[in-house]
C-alpha cells in the first residue's frame, strides 16, 4: 500500500483544513472499509489521511421525539442497527444496514464512510482507465453491464454502493456537510449526483468538505417500512437491485409514501410516478400490477442488464406485499 | 463457555486502562478517553522517517512500538509481532481469514490500519489459548471437523467468538450470519456451524 | 517375505491415464473383506493434526520465516497480449531495500510449457510473468513494481474459444490457436445408425463458464540454499513433482532439492506442479545469498495460476420408446489458456450410461488468458452438467422417469474398455438417495408448482476413476516405546490423510491411535508417493501402510521367535504383543523386543500393489437436489443435497463426511455463483477479487445428507478404498440443473445460472 502521513486533528475545523482543497492531498478515514480498498488497487494516493476519532461527538445517536433522529456519521454499523429506536421506529434503515456487506465490516464500518463509499464497478476497481479515474473511456457501456445502472446513467453506468443510503433517501434524511468556512444542511436527494453533472464524484462534497451529521425526521406512528435488497450472494455483496418502502398505513389503503430504489442508478434513486401512485392506493393485486408497470417506463437498459427492469418491478410488489401483511 | 469467560485473555476493559497507566475507568468514558488518550491523540502522527507510535494490547500484553502509517493491523500482528495463527488470504476485507477481535468484536485485520487499534486491545487466534492448552471453541472445531486445510479455521474461530461474545446463546440464524463473512473455500460450512453450536453449548 | 517386482502401472489421475513403472509386492495381506470388522478404520476419529490447525501453530509455507528472509513480488503483464519491446528495470533497482530485479535479459533461458520461458517476451495473457523483484520486504517490492518501465508492444487478443477458432483470430502460437491443431475423437459402434433406431432425437447446446480454483492459501513457497543445496517450502499437492521441475528448470541433480509441505491452504488442481514463482525465488536466493519468499496476490490467483476450462457442448442423444439408448453424439469446445492444457468433457457421455453407439469430438483452444489446470474432477463436472440435461429432457420426451431412465441403460461393464468394472454400487444410491429426497414426491410437471416460489428435484449421477495405484511406499518406524512413526511421500491437503494412515497402522499392528505419528510432505525424509489430486491420495497409499504394518508384524515375530527360541508359526501378534499360541509364559510386548534387539527402531517398508489386470476402478454415485426457484427474482435456493456413493471402504468417516460436503458446495457454487469473466475489448479480467469472483458463504449451505452405500472393494487392494473428493462434487452441478428444470418448466443450459439467466429465461 502506498504510504502516507496520518492525522488526528481535533475538530471538524482543523480536519477540513488538513483536507484542503485538492482531493489526491488529503483523504479522510473513518472506519477505513472502502478507503484502503481504493488505496491498495492505486484509485486513491493521498499523501495524508486525516481520522476524526477525536473529533467530539460524531460517534454519538440522538433521538428526540418530533425531530427524529440524528446519527453521528462515525457511528458504526452495527452500532446504529442494533438501537432499539432504528430497529422499532426506522425499520427500513436497520434492515438496509443489516443487510450490508459482513458482520466484520460492519463492525468497522460508519454510516458516514457507507454514504460516501465510491462505487463497486470493476473496471473502476480494476486497472481500467475508466471516464470516473480521468480516463477518456466507460468499459462497462459496451462491456460486462449486467451490474450496470439502468436508468440515470450516462456517460458513465455505474450503481450507487449503499444500503444505508437507498433506506434514508427514502426516509427523507438529510445531511450535515462542514467545510472550512461553513457548516450547512442538504437532503439527501440534493447530495448525490449523476455522472451527466460530475463523473468523476458521487456527492457534491467538496475536497475540504465533511459529513457530520445524518437527520432522519421523525415519523408518523402509522408508519411502516422495510428493505428488500436482493444480490446474488446472501452476504457480502451490493445490491443488484434494493428496494426501501416507507409507508404510512390507513386502515384500508395506503394513505402516502415513499419508494427509494438502489442497483438501479448511479445514484439512489426515487421514480416520482412511483411515489404519486402511492397516494391512497389500495393494495391488490390489480393495483400492485399497475404500480409495477408505472416503475421504470423510461429506463435504459445496457446489453446484459435488463433483467434488472422485471427484478424492480416484481420487488415493488413484493415489498408492499411484506408491510400490508 | 463458562469457563473461556471466566479464562479469557480478553482483558476487562478496566485492567486494559491499568495497562495503559491511565486512572480512568468504565466502559462510556473509557471510549471518549482513549479518543483523546495517551499521546499522541491530535494532530499529525510523524516522526523523521515517517514512523509513528502505537500503543495497543495484543493478547493481554502491551505493545508500544513504532510503525510507518500505512501499516495494517495484520501486517503489526503477522510481521512484527510474528504471530501467524492469523492468515492473510484475500487482503482487501472480503474473506475474514484475518479476523481478530477488536475490544471484542470481530474485525478484518487485513483492512484496517493498525493506527486505528490504537488504545485498543487485539485477540488473535493465538490469545485464545491457555499457554499449550486449547480454549473450548477450538476444542469445538477439532471435534466438530469444522476445518479442512485449515487455513481459514483461525478467522473461523475468531468470528466464532466475536459472535458469542455479541449471542452468548446464539439460534441458528444468529450463528449462520455471525459466521457469514468469512470463506472457507473447502467449504467445510456444515461442520463449522456444528462446531459453534457445540461450543455455545460449552 | 516375497520378493518385490517392478510392473508398469497404469491408472487415471485426473482424468488422464498415468503410466509408472513401480515396484509393487508379489505377495500381500488379504485384503479386508467388503463388510469387515475394524476396530479403527471407518470410525470418526477428529484430525490428528487439528490442535495445530485450530491453535494457528500450524506452519504453512505462507507461514515460513528464516532469518535473514527476503521477500519476492512479480510484474506481470498488464495487457492480453503483447511483446515486450524494452524494459527498464533502473528506477526499480535504485529505490532502497531492492536487492534484485530479475527479468528475461539477466536470468538463463528456461524452458516452461514446452515452448514458452520462465521470462518470455511474447507475453500470451494478462498476468504473464515480466519480472521479479526481491526486497527487503513485500512493501518495498510491491512498491518497486511499479517503478519498472516495460515498453510493450501490443497485439490483438482474442479471449473466447469460438473466435479463436476462426481463421482470422489473432494467433497465440504460429500452429494456431487449436490445441494439436485438430479435436480429440473418439467412437464405438456406427453413431448415425444408432439414430436412426431411434425413436427420440434431441440436440442442444450446453454451456459452462471458466472457474477459478481460488484456494485461501496463495500460491507461495520461501527458498533457502545451502551451497549447492536447495531447500523448498512450498504450498503444494505434489513434493514431488515441485522436486523434478524446480531441479530439472535450474539444472541441478534431484538429490540437491528438498520439497517440504506440512500444511498447505488448498488447491483443488491449482497446486499439483512446480511454480515459476518458485523457480525465480530460486535463482534470486542464490543471487542475493539469502533465503527469499516468494508470494502471490489474490488478484494473481486469479489471472495466473489455473482454472476450469469453459465449454460449449453440443449433445445429441437418440432413445427408443422403451427407453433404451440409441446413439450419442458430443462435439464441444473449450478454452485451455495462453498455454497447453485439456479443455476436454465427454469421459461422462462415454462412460457413464450403456450405450453403443457413441461419437466425440472435442477442441482445446488456446486464449489469450490464463492457463487451465486441472480443477476437482476436470471435465466431468462440466460434463456431467450437459449429459444429464440431455437426458432428463429424452426421459420427458418419452415419458419415462428420469431415474427409470438411468437404470433402464444401467453399464455393467466399462463402456470404453469393455471389461468389468472391480465393483459398482450404484444401484442401491439410487434407491437410497430416491428414498432420502422423496423422489416419489416429485411433480411430473415441470413448473406446476403453485405460487412465485416454485420447489423442485433432480437428480445426477456420477462416476469417476478414483482407483489409485502404484507406486506408493510407506515406511514404519517402531520405537523402543513402542510408538510408531509413518512416514510417506504424500500430503495433506485438508483432506485427512495424516489422520487416516494413523488409523490404517494403528488398525493393522492393533495400536491406540495416540501411539501413532504420521511424518508426510517431506520427499527428503519420506519414500516416493504420487501428487494429491484425481482421489488418488487414500487408494494409493493407505495400501501402502497396511502392507507396511503386516511387514512390520512379520519381523516382530521373527524377532520374538528368535529371542523366545520358538518356532514363528508358534507366535501370533495381537496389540502390541507377540503371544505363543499355547504358552501364555511365551510372550514379549513389542517394545521390550525393540529394545532387546538392540535397536532404537525397528523399520519397515510396505508398497502398493498392483491393480488387478482386466478390470476398470471406479467410483459411482448419485445425487438428488431439492431446490427453490423464486421466479420474482431469480435466485435459486438448494435446500437438500443427498448424496449416495460407491467409494470403496471408508477410512474415517468424519472427515469422509466433511470432504463429501466441501465437494457438493463447490459443485453447488459452479452450478450457480462463481464464473472468471473477461473484457472481450481489451482481455482483460474483471473478476480479480473476491467479491466480483463469488464463492459461497456459509449461508449457502443446504442440507447435505450423505450415504455411503459401499464396503470395502478387496480386489483393488489390501484396504480396499476408493478416492471421494472428485466424486463429492461431479454429479452436484446437474443435479441442480435438473432440479431447477422441474421447479420451473424452463431449461437454463448455461452455468452458472445467476438469477439474470433465470429472470432472462422467464420473462423471454
Amino acid at each position: 500500500m502506498k504510504s502516507f502521513s496520518y492525522h488526528q486533528p481535533k475538530d471538524i475545523r482543523e480536519a477540513s483544513n488538513l483536507l484542503g482543497d485538492n482531493w489526491q492531498d488529503a483523504l479522510l478515514n473513518a472506519g477505513g472499509t472502502d478507503l484502503l480498498g481504493l488505496i491498495k488497487h492505486d484509485i486513491e494516493k493521498p499523501d495524508h489521511l486525516v481520522n476524526l476519532k477525536a473529533v467530539k461527538d460524531l460517534d454519538k445517536v440522538r433521538y428526540q421525539e418530533g425531530k427524529g433522529l440524528s446519527i453521528g456519521a462515525l457511528v458504526k454499523l452495527n452500532d446504529l442497527a442494533a438501537m432499539d429506536i432504528v430497529q422499532n421506529k426506522y425499520t427500513v434503515l436497520a434492515e438496509a444496514l443489516q443487510e450490508t456487506a459482513s458482520p466484520q465490516l460492519r463492525n468497522m464500518g460508519t454510516i458516514g464512510g457507507n454514504l460516501c463509499q465510491r462505487p463497486r464497478c470493476w473496471y473502476f476497481r480494476g486497472d481500467f482507465d475508466c471516464l470516473r479515474k480521468g480516463g477518456e473511456l466507460c468499459f462497462a457501456a459496451d462491456g460486462e453491464n449486467k451490474y450496470h445502472c439502468i436508468s440515470g446513467g450516462g456517460p458513465c453506468f455505474i450503481v450507487h454502493p449503499s444500503d444505508p443510503a437507498v433506506a434514508l433517501l427514502a426516509l427523507d434524511a438529510s445531511v450535515t456537510i462542514a467545510g472550512k468556512d461553513r457548516e450547512y444542511t442538504v437532503p439527501l436527494h440534493d447530495f448525490f449526483v449523476l455522472p451527466e453533472d460530475d463523473v468523476m464524484r458521487e456527492n457534491i462534497l467538496q475536497p475540504h468538505e465533511i459529513v457530520t451529521r445524518i437527520h432522519v425526521p421523525d415519523l408518523p406512528s402509522n408508519t411502516r417500512s422495510g428493505y428488500i435488497k436482493f444480490k446474488e450472494r446472501d452476504v457480502w455483496d451490493f445490491a443488484v437491485v434494493s428496494v426501501a418502502a416507507v409507508l404510512r398505513m390507513g386502515s384500508e389503503r395506503i394513505e402516502g409514501g415513499t419508494m427509494a430504489f438502489g442497483g438501479v442508478a448511479p445514484k439512489p434513486w426515487m421514480e416520482k410516478t412511483i411515489n404519486d401512485a402511492l397516494n391512497r392506493m389500495e393494495v391488490t393485486d390489480t393495483n400492485l400490477d399497475s404500480l409495477a408497470q408505472i416503475a421504470f417506463t423510461d429506463a435504459l437498459p445496457l446489453a446484459q442488464n435488463g433483467y434488472k427492469i422485471p427484478l424492480v418491478r416484481n420487488l415493488i410488489k413484493r415489498v408492499i406485499r411484506t408491510l400490508n401483511a | 463457555m463458562a469457563k473461556n469467560k471466566k479464562n479469557s485473555r480478553s482483558m476487562s476493559r478496566r485492567d486494559f486502562m491499568k495497562g495503559f497507566g491511565s486512572g480512568v475507568v468504565g466502559g462510556s468514558i473509557m471510549l471518549q478517553t482513549l479518543h483523546a488518550a495517551p499521546p499522541p491523540t491530535t494532530g499529525t502522527f510523524k516522526d523523521e522517517s515517517n514512523r509513528v507510535e502505537l500503543t495497543l494490547k495484543v493478547n493481554g500484553k502491551l505493545v508500544q512500538t513504532k510503525i510507518t502509517p500505512h501499516t495494517t493491523l495484520i501486517e503489526l500482528i503477522r510481521d512484527k509481532l510474528a504471530l501467524t495463527g492469523t492468515k492473510v488470504v484475500c487482503n482487501h476485507g472480503e474473506c475474514g481469514a484475518c479476523t481478530v477481535l477488536l475490544d471484542g468484536r470481530a474485525v478484518y485485520s487485513c483492512h484496517m490500519l493498525a493506527l486505528d487499534a490504537h488504545g485498543k486491545e487485539v485477540i488473535t487466534v493465538e490469545g485464545l489459548m491457555q499457554g499449550e492448552e486449547l480454549h473450548p471453541l477450538q476444542e469445538a472445531f477439532i471435534e466438530k471437523d469444522g476445518m479442512q486445510c485449515g487455513f481459514c479455521t483461525p478467522g473461523q474461530i475468531m468470528a466464532a467468538q466475536g459472535l458469542l461474545n455479541e449471542h452468548p446463546h446464539p439460534n441458528r440464524e444468529q450463528i449462520l450470519k455471525g459466521m457469514s463473512g468469512n470463506i472457507c473455500r473447502c467449504s467445510a460450512y456444515p461442520k463449522i456451524a456444528d462446531s459453534v453450536v457445540a461450543a455455545a453449548k460449552k | 517375505m516375497a520378493s518385490d517386482k517392478i510392473i508398469k502401472s497404469r491408472f487415471f489421475f485426473e482424468d488422464e491415464v498415468e503410466e509408472k513403472l513401480a515396484e509393487v509386492p508379489t505377495e500381500e495381506p488379504d485384503s479386508w473383506q467388503a463388510d469387515e470388522k475394524l476396530a479403527k478404520v471407518g470410525k470418526p476419529y477428529s484430525r490428528i493434526d487439528g490442535y495445530d490447525k485450530v491453535s494457528g501453530t500450524a506452519r504453512y509455507a505462507f507461514d515460513m520465516h528464516l532469518p535473514n528472509m527476503a521477500q519476492a513480488k512479480t510484474l506481470r503483464c498488464p495487457l492480453a497480449h503483447a511483446r515486450i519491446k524494452g524494459i527498464d528495470t533502473r528506477k526499480a533497482e535504485k529505490l532502497s531495500g531492492v536487492l534484485a530485479v530479475l527479468t528475461h535479459r539477466n536470468t538463463p533461458e528456461i524452458k516452461w510449457y514446452g515452448t514458452s520461458f520462465l521470462f518470455d517476451t511474447h507475453l500470451r495473457y494478462e498476468g504473464d510473468e515480466v519480472a521479479c523483484v526481491i526486497a527487503e520486504t513485500e512493501s518495498i517490492a510491491e512498491q518497486a513494481i511499479k517503478l519498472i518501465n516495460v515498453d510493450y508492444e501490443e497485439l490483438d487478443h482474442v479471449v473466447d474459444a469460438k473466435e479463436a477458432m476462426q481463421d482470422s483470430a489473432p494467433k497465440l502460437y504460429d500452429s494456431g490457436n487449436i490445441r494439436n491443431g485438430e479435436p480429440g475423437t473418439y467412437s464405438r459402434g456406427e453413431v448415425e445408425k444408432g439414430f436412426a433406431q431411434a425413436d427420440t432425437v434431441i440436440e442442444d447446446t450446453y454451456r459452462t463458464q471458466i472457474a477459478i480454483h481460488n484456494p485461501t492459501e496463495v500460491h507461495c513457497s520461501v527458498v533457502n540454499w545451502d551451497g549447492d543445496r536447495l531447500t523448498v517450502w512450498d504450498s503444494t499437492q505434489g513434493i514431488f513433482r515441485v522436486r523434478d521441475g524446480v531441479a530439472n528448470s535450474l539444472n541441478i541433480p534431484l538429490n540437491s532439492v528438498r520439497v517440504i509441505k506440512k500444511y498447505m491452504g488448498g488447491g483443488f488442481g491449482s497446486k499439483l506442479e512446480a511454480g515459476k514463482y518458485t523457480v525465480m525465488a530460486a535463482l534470486a536466493a542464490k543471487q542475493i545469498g539469502r533465503p527469499v519468499r516468494i508470494t502471490l496476490d489474490r488478484k494473481e490467483m486469479n489471472l495466473a495460476v489455473g482454472n476450469r476450462p469453459d465449454s460449449v457442448q453440443t449433445l445429441k442423444g437418440g432413445v427408443k420408446k422403451d427407453g433404451t439408448l440409441t446413439a450419442l453424439f458430443h462435439h464441444s469446445y473449450g478454452a485451455i489458456g495462453a498455454h497447453p492444457s485439456n479443455a476436454q468433457c465427454s469421459w461422462p457421455l462415454k462412460s457413464m450410461y450403456k450405450c453403443d453407439n457413441v461419437k466425440v469430438e472435442e477442441y482445446s483452444v488456446y486464449i489469450n488468458a490464463g492457463r487451465a489446470r486441472p480443477f476437482r474432477a476436470p471435465g466431468h463436472v462440466q460434463g456431467f452438467f450437459a449429459l444429464e440435461s440431455l437426458l432428463d429432457d429424452l426421459a420427458e420426451k418419452i415419458n419415462m422417469d428420469p431415474l427409470e431412465f438411468r437404470l433402464k441403460n444401467y453399464a455393467d461393464k466399462d463402456q470404453v474398455y469393455n471389461i468389468p468394472y472391480t465393483s459398482k454400487v450404484l444401484r442401491e444410491a439410487y434407491q437410497k438417495g430416491a428414498d432420502a429426497i422423496g423422489w416419489q414426491n416429485r411433480s411430473e410437471k415441470p413448473g406446476s408448482g403453485r405460487g412465485p416460489v416454485k420447489r423442485g428435484i433432480g437428480m445426477s449421477s456420477q462416476i469417476w476413476w478414483g482407483g489409485g495405484g502404484p507406486p506408493a511406499y510407506a515406511t514404519l518406524k517402531l520405537n523402543r516405546d513402542g510408538t510408531l512413526r509413518v512416514i510417506a511421500g504424500t500430503q495433506d491437503i485438508g483432506t485427512g490423510t495424516y489422520t487416516f494412515m494413523a488409523q490404517v497402522a494403528a488398525e493393522a499392528l492393533e495400536l491406540p491411535m495416540e501411539k501413532v505419528e504420521v511424518i508426510l510432505g517431506d520427499t527428503a525424509v519420506a519414500p516416493y508417493c504420487g501428487a494429491s489430486g484425481g482421489s488418488t491420495t487414500a487408494p494409493s497409499v493407505s495400501p501402502a501402510v497396511r502392507n507396511a504394518a503386516e511387514n512390520m508384524k512379520a519381523k516382530l515375530i521373527s524377532g520374538a521367535a528368535a529371542h523366545l527360541e520358538v518356532p514363528e508359526s508358534q507366535l501370533t501378534y495381537q496389540k502390541g504383543m507377540v503371544n505363543h499360541k499355547t504358552n501364555t509364559d511365551k510372550s514379549i510386548a513389542i517394545d521390550q523386543l525393540v529394545r532387546e534387539m538392540g535397536e532404537q527402531v525397528m523399520v519397515s517398508i510396505g508398497k502398493r500393489g498392483a491393480n488387478p489386470e482386466g478390470y476398470m476402478i471406479n467410483t459411482f454415485g448419485a445425487q438428488f437436489a431439492d431446490v427453490q426457484v423464486d421466479t420474482e427474482t431469480g435466485k435459486i435456493r438448494v435446500n437438500k443435497i443427498v448424496a449416495a456413493h460407491d467409494i470403496g471402504r471408508v477410512l474415517n468417516v468424519k472427515t469422509l463426511e466433511n470432504q463429501m460436503h466441501g465437494g457438493v458446495i463447490q459443485g453447488l457454487s459452479f452450478a450457480l455463483m462463481e464464473e472468471r469473466v473477461i473484457d472481450r475489448y481489451t482481455g482483460k479480467v474483471v473478476t480479480f477479487n473476491m467479491h466480483d469472483y463469488k464463492m459461497p458463504t456459509i449461508m449457502d449451505m443446504p442440507d447435505i445428507e450423505m450415504f455411503i452405500v459401499s464396503g470395502g472393494d478387496p480386489k483393488i487392494s489390501s484396504t480396499g478404498v476408493k478416492g471421494v473428493g472428485e466424486p463429492a462434487m461431479i454429479p452436484t452441478p446437474a443435479a441442480i440443473a435438473n432440479a431447477v428444470y422441474n421447479a420451473i418448466g424452463v431449461r437454463i443450459k448455461q452455468l452458472p445460472m445467476t438469477p439474470d439467466k433465470v429472470l432472462n429465461a422467464l420473462y423471454r
